[in-house]
């Protein structure tokens, strides 16, 4: 079962490099993005000289810290973004392009059993994506690092202090690293309802993935007029386990920071714990395993040929 | 000799129709066995049910595997082409051989290489860009690297054009085939084919019409070419079918000694294409 999954799952790169190709074309965009803004500033260099300066001496460590951060949040918001954009159309594709070009009788002709080929899946839409994802982070973040410091150091200001001294690099790669990873297992139960959608539809994989939460949802506000199931599906793309200490409203808001400049990490608002202990996160990868088994049934059991 | 697939009663329903009906055979090691039948005879469900792409009734053995249940171990020694349109498009050569190099444990690279070397394929180029006739040479070279004690093969050469028809069935029998080696084939073009068979087996409705090797085909089937009296002679004694070609009648019979036929017209092996068509034919009346 393990032996095949470097092969199977190098194999899903091959065939999707979009899972290369979107963190790597983000990774150009943000850094273009820092690029044009660093070259907008230059054009201001009276204003320019004052804010290095007060960054440089009137700013305390936390404040740097809290800027360097709030940068590095807003940048992994657009690979998050992606991520999940990246896994939806990656699941839904993942088993239905193969019966599509009916390439699946020259997989099936291998000896890597239907069960294998699936997890390889499931594994590269919740584990593979999402380190990659991460990979792209933090390559984005060093290279807009490194980009700002010779920036800086070429208006005069000193990138050891400004810069290097200032971010918690293993604090939010950590963090970032976490929370991608932690996504893929949270949202496993999705991943593996595209997969079995993936194996199960005729056409359209994307309409029959979507159309029956909505309708179920609509039927029981049409008779009972209540939103429980997609208010359940809603909550959770907000993995609030994972962010149990945090409140959403105001952690961008400054005097948020301002109480704990001095101590401005990402970790702090990961509860690691709370998270794996939390029922919805056994009781969504137990419904990840029942769809997971039921898209390895019918890929085993249909003849499309 | 050692059978290698050991089909008792197997059976095969899909909703009302019955695709595979009740049939037995065995395929022993080192053949090089045709199924025949014609389009929905049920070739393909039975070839599915022998490589464990779909269940059946009865018993079912392959390799002495459950194909079905264990096709795992069945896909280490088993090899099959669908037919040419199946290898993804997506992917580079180079690409299908580091997959099937990872995957397959009897797979030798060295000698899919070698292969490849006599085609016009190259490692870098991806399958959409190949002919037809590439695509099929790169799984053959695929197929031929792999140390399989059974090849299956279902329509491995539609929509090629004659000179790649002849270049496949070559290179299969001079590269590939061994007494090691067993190959099961359906294909429409019977007339291509029909040398390099040692057994033969038509289908029809999914009942087996004929299961014969090609030796004891000619001791039990004569076609008989005659005219006038000696025609007549020849009809009595119960051809299982005849036609009429340049004013003479051609008469095929099944179970009369070549003796008896003597005198009564020119005696002549029939085609297996001949033999197929008289026999659907005597099945349907």
């Amino acid at each position: 079962m393990i032996a095949h999954q470097p092969a199977l799952i190098r194999r899903e790169l091959w065939e999707h490099r979009s899972i290369y190709i979107t963190p790597a074309a983000i990774a150009v965009i943000v850094t273009l993005g820092v690029l044009a803004m660093l070259m907008l500033a230059s054009g201001f260099a009276k204003e320019l000289d004052v804010a290095i300066f007060g960054a440089q001496n009137l700013a305390g460590d936390g404040e740097r810290r809290a800027a360097l951060t709030g940068f590095f949040v807003g940048t992994s918001w657009v690979f998050l973004v992606a991520l999940m954009f990246l896994t939806v159309f990656y699941s839904l594709d993942s088993l239905y392009a193969e019966r599509k070009d009916k390439s699946i009788l020259f997989w099936r002709s291998m000896p890597a059993t239907d069960a294998e080929t699936v997890i390889s899946k499931l594994l590269t839409a919740a584990i593979v994506i999402p380190a990659i994802t991460a990979i792209g982070i933090w390559a984005t973040h060093l290279v807009n690092l490194i980009v700002t410091s010779i920036w800086v150091s070429a208006k005069g200001g000193d990138a050891g202090v400004l810069i290097w001294g200032s971010v918690s690099i293993l604090d939010n790669w950590l963090a970032a690293l976490i929370v991608v990873v932690a996504s893929g297992l949270w949202m496993s139960p999705f991943i593996a309802w595209f997969l079995f959608v993936s194996t199960w539809a005729k056409r359209m994989p994307i309409l029959m993935a979507f159309m029956p939460p909505i309708i179920l949802g609509l039927l029981e506000w049409i008779v009972f007029r209540t939103q429980y199931f997609l208010t359940t599906i809603g909550d959770r793309g907000d993995m609030r386990p994972l962010f149990h200490s945090m409140s959403l409203e105001r952690f961008f808001e400054e005097e948020q920071w301002r109480e704990g400049l001095d101590n401005i990490s990402l970790l702090q608002h990961i509860d690691l714990v709370g998270f794996v202990t939390d029922p919805g996160f056994w009781s969504g990868l137990l419904v990840c395993a029942i769809l997971t088994t039921a898209a390895i049934y019918v890929r085993r059991y249909r003849d499309d040929s | 000799m050692t059978s290698l697939v050991n089909a008792r009663n197997v059976s095969k329903n899909f909703g009302a129709v019955r695709a595979v009906d009740n049939v037995s055979f065995e395929i022993e090691k080192g053949r090089i066995l045709g199924l025949i039948g014609p389009n929905g005879a049920g070739k393909t469900t039975l070839l599915k049910a022998v490589l464990g792409l779909t269940d059946c009734e009865g018993d079912l053995s392959v390799l002495g595997f459950n194909p079905f249940k264990q096709r795992k171990q069945l896909m280490q020694n088993i090899c099959f082409i669908a037919d040419v349109a199946v290898l993804p498009r997506w992917i580079k050569v180079s690409q299908i051989l580091d997959y099937v190099e990872a995957i397959h444990p009897n797979f030798s690279r060295s000698r899919a290489d070698e292969l490849l070397l006599q085609t016009s394929v190259r490692a870098g180029a991806k399958v959409k860009e190949l002919s037809k006739g590439m695509v099929t040479q790169l799984h053959l070279s695929i197929i031929m690297a792999i140390d399989a004690k059974l090849l299956v093969l279902d329509e491995p050469t539609l929509g090629l054009d004659i000179l790649f028809r002849k270049e496949f069935y070559a290179n299969l029998l001079n590269d590939y085939f061994d007494e090691e080696r067993t190959i099961l084939i359906t294909t429409h073009q019977v007339e291509e084919i029909e040398n390099l068979l040692t057994d033969v087996m038509f289908i029809n409705d999914g009942k087996i019409l004929l299961d014969s090797s090609m030796d004891a085909l000619s001791d039990t089937y004569v076609e008989v070419l005659a005219s006038g009296e000696g025609a007549n002679k020849a009809r009595g004694l119960g051809p299982i079918a005849e036609s009429e070609m340049f004013g003479k009648s051609i008469m095929l019979f099944e179970g009369i000694s070549r003796e008896h036929l003597e005198g009564l017209g020119e005696l002549r092996i029939p085609s297996v294409a001949d033999l197929f068509v008289a026999k659907i034919k005597e099945a349907r009346k």
